[in-house]
């Protein structure tokens, strides 16, 4: 799913490492997410918006769900 | 930045967890050996299964092995776990399927396969009552 994480670390001049320790996972998890191979469950991409002060709408660009 | 999300890690998730069931494993197989009077057998295996679990413990910061290890096992590594069981029960169920129709077809009564086969269907069939009841 395509989303805002790599830009918001970057420019919170985060590691992937501190974000991952941050969220409890680990430093590839959050490099999967961030090349949208996985799709983190909603506790935490809700986690995560709420780390960088978002919200998970402006965080992740869904597809339409029907 | 805002808060972090740290909380208690579950047991599992302890990098002692691993080693220390790896070691229980071979502790166990050993005894059945030892009883079956093959004691040269257990120790065997029991050598395999401490340099597994020295691999484990030792392994450094592999993602595979911290996740399958238990430390680095966060949501996606139990993805990953999911994924991977099923597949090797989708493996293995067809193996059984296969090995019941070729005994069968050649006269014979298709034991064990039948029995296995019976017990993964009815251990499937349970899951799915009772995992449809909580998801």
């Amino acid at each position: 799913m395509r989303n805002e994480i790599r830009n918001l670390r970057t420019a919170g001049g985060l590691s992937q490492q501190a974000l991952a320790e941050a969220m409890d996972v680990s430093r590839q998890t959050i490099n999967s997410i961030e090349k949208e191979r996985y799709t983190p469950s909603l506790p935490l991409a809700i986690a995560l918006a709420r780390y960088f002060g978002t919200t998970v709408e402006e965080m992740f660009h869904a597809a339409n769900h029907n | 930045m805002p808060q972090t999300t740290t909380s208690r890690r579950p047991y599992w998730r302890s990098s002692w967890w691993m080693p220390g069931f790896s070691l229980f494993l071979g502790l166990v197989i050993l005894a059945a050996f030892w009883s079956g009077g093959e004691p040269g057998l257990g120790l065997g295996a029991l050598g395999l299964f401490t340099a597994i679990a020295a691999l484990f413990l030792l392994g450094g910061r592999s993602d595979t092995l911290r996740g399958l290890g238990g430390p680095g096992r966060d949501e996606r590594w139990a993805m990953i776990d999911l994924r991977a069981t099923a597949l090797a029960g989708t493996v293995l169920v067809t193996y059984v399927i296969g090995a019941w129709l070729w005994e069968i077809a050649h006269g014979d009564d298709g034991e064990p396969y039948a029995q296995m086969g019976a017990i993964g269907g009815l251990a499937y069939l349970l899951a799915v009552a009772v995992l449809r009841g909580r998801a």
